[in-house]
């Protein structure tokens, strides 16, 4: 009976007063806000699709500076995919950001293009792994956490529809982070042509079923709902970059590309989904970005590795690339010849030392035969004073 | 399809044809027409198809089937369009070959593209040669050697890309190359000029041999030469292609609509499409035809010809030749 009245008791104990659990988001909010965040941003495409220029018009500040003439053609030979960080620090009414910009110069550039997108991938992996390792430590303090949590992967505006670069490259990102297809450089379609191109894209996404970041529509607040349904409409992005500001014809500021037929603006929703791509990664779905980065791809990728390997051991390197056996390769033959060159030095000093002992030997020989002759020759004068001497007085 | 669709010709408004331009009538009226061949290669998306239809000024390749989603994987390989159009450009008859490469650099590895393109120019020549030789030869042979080659380039706002620098240095000596831009309405005038200059200098340091405007050995017309001078200053050429025809003032003209602004195809503020277009079929019609029978062609031919006993006289000398080596070397 007295358990009956406990449990009653305890029902009715949340409309009454209350004991604070209420406040519990409060504190969140201010634990949140003391430690900030970290968000790590790739951008992937081919060279001159406006990656650098959306990442400072989205930072507005010159995080990426852009590469020099000399720089840029020397990059357009060297046939690799190179990964470039950049790190910034953003505070905003308190709240700090700390924000990674992942870059991928030469992914795409080439005449040949085989595996370009396999140095983007293994990136993302070691990340996660780089993360594995570090929660295995028994000291867990300190950890750095550079996963990526958006992977914007920049298409080029052709117009008719997506290369099989991109279906390839982006199959395999997709399926290990959040991907979210962007049209570059999309003041070069007109609105009839970029809405064909984009459905055309979408088609293409869904029949090569390629995995790309869906953010959640239903929310509490209704017109949160509809932004999200706005939001998810437009995928995948058209986008115009530009830091400059500008004139427009009826004398607006704006930020945007001047050109001699008109201003196409950044930040006007009939010109670009700029504003709706950044609501995206910043203002309304940065959250469910870093969260689904930790417990989908993180998990997966976690999952599959703790499968096969027990719990501390490291990673089975992969087969590696071309380039790099080939480098490994060079660097074992330098070895070899260089080992080769101390045991000929060795062998010389040897020989010099077996040559000396040799003649120091013969030295040796020399004098001993000349104490056996000197011996000899007293024994022959001791034996002339002997008794049997006088026979062999001259 | 695409706005505007409903129209299947649009027509050029003729800025030109009441300003006679310097030497425009180079070659000689050729009653049954002109051949003129012309080779368009370029990745796909950077408006090869449209230009096409604006220099004819119909529409003669609607936009392109789209393949099957299934197969967006895996990369077309590359094929070879042949168009015809009967073009008259002041008063002459132009038989205009347009020859597509609908399919070059989409594809993940692209390295064979140059290798077909080549073996295209080559075999043309081939079939010149062979009836060069014929004891009787047909007076109706179809000469199909490409006179010029138009490349787009991707508007990329930096400089040369390698398969822009692969492509024109190694067919530059089989062809005629006009470097254009694609797709020049992504750049701002600033930009344009900037990106001109980059490609010059890329150009220039690669030393990668494309059409110049040369001057004729004894060209002494002043203004022809100034000619040649202004085009080479605005080389390569910024096209758009037209996807409408509006009406303004009662005159046709040939647009790109954009909500911030409508681009003129044929403003040669806009686009430098007229220029090319007039460079094309009229002024430099002649001189495009001449260098490709007069250099390009009879170098091709002395390299095959001789190219037989060039190589047996290196083995016989093989021996030789390599002694010499060591001797200079030691």
């Amino acid at each position: 009976m007295s358990a009956s009245d406990a449990n009653s008791s305890a029902k009715t104990q949340t409309t009454s007063g209350g004991i604070g659990i209420a406040n519990l988001p409060n504190q969140l909010h201010k634990i949140v806000t003391k430690k900030g965040t970290n968000l790590s941003i790739m951008v992937v495409g081919e060279s001159g699709t406006g990656k650098t220029t959306f990442i400072n018009t989205l930072l507005t500040t010159e995080l990426i500076e852009p590469l020099e003439d000399a720089a840029r053609r020397k990059k357009q030979m060297d046939k690799t995919v190179d990964i470039n960080i950049h790190k910034a620090e953003l505070e905003e009414k308190m709240f700090n950001v700390k924000l990674n910009v992942v870059d991928t110069p030469g992914f795409g550039d080439y005449v040949n293009n085989n595996d370009c997108w396999l140095p983007v991938v293994d990136f993302i992996e070691n990340q996660y792994e780089q993360y594995l390792r570090q929660e295995q430590q028994p000291v867990r303090k300190g950890v750095v956490d550079m996963r990526v949590h958006a992977c914007l992967y920049f298409i080029r505006p052709n117009g008719h529809t997506l290369k099989p670069l991109d279906v390839r490259a982006m199959k395999a990102i997709g399926a290990r982070v959040n991907l979210i297809p962007v049209i570059a450089k999309a003041d070069t379609l007109s609105p009839t042509a970029l809405r064909q191109f984009k459905k055309r894209v979408m088609d293409v996404i869904d029949a090569q079923s390629i995995r790309i970041y869906q953010p959640p529509v239903e929310s509490d607040d209704e017109a949160m709902t509809v932004r999200n349904k706005d939001i998810i409409s437009a995928v995948p992005f058209a986008i115009i970059g530009s830091t400059q500001e500008v004139k427009t014809a009826d004398g607006r500021h704006v930020k945007g590309r001047q050109y001699p037929w008109g201003v196409a603006e950044v930040e006007n929703d009939q010109h670009c989904d700029f504003k709706k791509l950044r609501s995206l990664l910043i203002r309304t779905h940065m959250l469910d970005l870093i969260s689904t980065t930790e417990e989908v791809h993180y998990d997966k990728y976690r999952t599959t590795q703790m499968k096969t390997r027990k719990f501390g051991e490291p990673k089975p390197r992969k087969v590696d690339n071309k380039k790099f056996r080939e480098e490994e390769e060079m660097l074992r033959k330098r070895f070899t010849e260089k080992v080769k060159l101390e045991e000929n030095r060795f062998r010389q000093w040897e020989q010099k030392l077996i040559a000396e002992r040799d003649r120091l030997n013969k030295d040796l020989e020399q004098e001993h035969n000349l104490v056996k002759q000197l011996e000899s020759e007293i024994e022959a004068i001791s034996n002339v004073n002997s008794p049997n001497g006088k026979f062999f007085r001259k | 399809m695409k706005d505007g669709s409903g129209e299947d010709q649009n027509v050029a408004p003729s800025v030109y044809s009441h300003v006679s331009r310097p030497g425009s009538h180079r070659y000689k009226n050729a009653k049954k027409g002109l051949p003129f061949n012309v080779m368009l290669v370029g990745e796909s998306g950077l408006g090869r198809t449209t230009f096409l239809n604006t220099l004819c000024e119909r529409m003669v390749v609607s936009k392109a089937e789209k393949t099957n989603t299934e197969q967006a994987h895996i990369a077309e390989p590359m094929q070879f369009k042949h168009h015809t159009v009967e073009m008259e450009e002041d008063g002459m008859k132009i038989i205009l070959n347009i020859i597509d490469t609908p399919g070059f650099g989409d594809g993940i590895d692209n390295e064979n593209c140059f290798m077909q393109i080549q073996e295209y120019l080559e075999s043309q020549f081939d079939e010149v040669l062979a009836e060069e030789n014929r004891i009787k030869r047909n007076t109706k042979f179809k000469d199909s050697r490409v006179h010029a080659l138009v490349y787009f380039i991707t508007p990329t706002g930096h400089s040369l890309r390698e398969i822009d620098i692969e492509m024109m240095r190694r067919l530059g000596s089989r062809v005629n190359i006009i470097p254009v831009i694609g797709r020049s309405d992504s750049l701002t005038p600033r930009e344009l000029v900037l990106f001109k200059q980059r490609i010059m200098n890329d150009i220039a340091q690669y030393e990668i041999p494309v059409f110049s405007f040369p001057n004729g050995e004894d060209e002494e017309d002043e203004e022809t030469v100034e000619e040649n001078a202004e085009l080479r200053a605005m080389m390569p050429f910024a096209v758009v292609g037209c996807e409408e025809v509006v009406n303004e003032d009662g005159r046709p003209v040939r647009v790109r609509n954009y909500p911030w602004g409508m681009v003129q195809v044929d403003n040669d503020e806009h686009s430098d499409f007229d220029r090319l277009r007039y460079v094309l079929l009229n002024s430099h019609i002649g001189d495009l035809r001449d260098r490709t029978q007069n250099e390009i062609y009879e170098l091709y031919r002395t390299e095959k010809l001789s190219g037989a006993t060039v190589a047996d006289a290196m083995d016989d000398m093989g021996g030789l030749q390599h002694g010499a080596q060591m001797a200079s070397v030691a």
